[in-house]
């Protein structure tokens, strides 16, 4: 049953594509801080930005902040952050490779969250 | 008004100080609130401030989010400093955030409540000089200035 004050931000854009990593990372944030219940979900290229280290080297604008400052609110703000596995096994990645914030699920956690959130964004 | 480390205090308000927010009796129950200049400080020049106007005539206790200010590098909520039903909020924001910067007591307040308990509640907030001595302890906690 959805509920209206759940949200839910599917984060499949990674490493790769700097600019589409700041602004998901700023909304899921807002959203907190208008007492919304945000999760994030990661899969695709999104798992690639959850490896230790990697996050503090991606940077959407030049001489910016880096996409770890973004990341670091949303997890001062206690937003969970779920890894999809089978989107590791794409990338390589083992669970040691990845920062302590994360949960791996399986993908029908996604499903799962899809449907008790209000809302659902892509990016 | 007191001036604590070159931030601007005054004495007569009511702070719910671990969220940096204000509440000012108007009477017959009526309460505005908004930020002090610590929180604006921390965040920033501003490029949003967003009061929560969907919530009017909603209940929203102590600490929820009555809106929201974002800088190119910052966003936090506004949390209330009080439990009550919220009546109205200050629009101007949304056209001048920079308001919540340079009148945060004044011209920048964020909203309106209606708190019957107001008279019970004020005993959770600080004010006068127990406000000003707290907010030089936090101060020096935290090494916060308004100077420079």
């Amino acid at each position: 049953m959805a509920d209206e004050d759940k949200i839910l931000i599917i984060m499949t854009s990674g490493k790769d594509t700097p600019r589409r990593c700041a602004t998901p990372f700023f909304f899921a944030s807002l959203a907190a801080a208008m007492d919304y219940e945000v999760t994030m979900f990661f899969t695709i290229d999104g798992t690639t930005l959850l490896e230790k280290g990697v996050a503090e080297t991606v940077y959407p604008r030049e001489g910016g902040e880096n996409v770890a400052k973004y990341m670091n609110d949303c997890i001062e703000a206690d937003i969970p952050f779920y890894c999809c596995t089978a989107s590791m096994e794409l990338h390589g990645l083992t669970k040691e490779d990845l920062i302590d914030h994360v949960e791996l699920v399986g993908g029908a956690t996604m499903w799962e969250l899809a449907d008790d959130a209000g809302k659902v964004l892509t990016f | 008004m007191a001036k604590i480390r070159g931030c601007d205090i005054p004495e007569d308000l009511y702070y719910f100080l671990e969220k940096h927010s204000w509440a000012k009796p108007l009477g017959n129950g009526r309460v505005r609130v908004g930020v002090t200049v610590v929180a604006t400080k921390m965040a920033g020049n501003l490029s949003a401030v967003t009061p929560r106007s969907k919530r009017i005539g909603k209940e929203l206790e102590r600490g929820k989010s009555i809106g929201t200010m974002e800088s190119s590098k910052y966003v936090g909520p506004i949390p209330s400093p009080v439990k009550g039903v919220l009546v109205a909020v200050n629009e101007a924001l949304k056209d001048n955030p920079n308001l919540l910067v340079n009148d945060p007591y004044g011209e920048g307040w964020v909203a309106e409540m209606d708190v019957p308990d107001w008279e019970t509640q004020k005993d959770e907030l600080l004010t006068g000089q127990a406000a000003l001595d707290a907010y030089e302890a936090f101060m020096e906690k935290e090494g916060f200035s308004c100077e420079g």
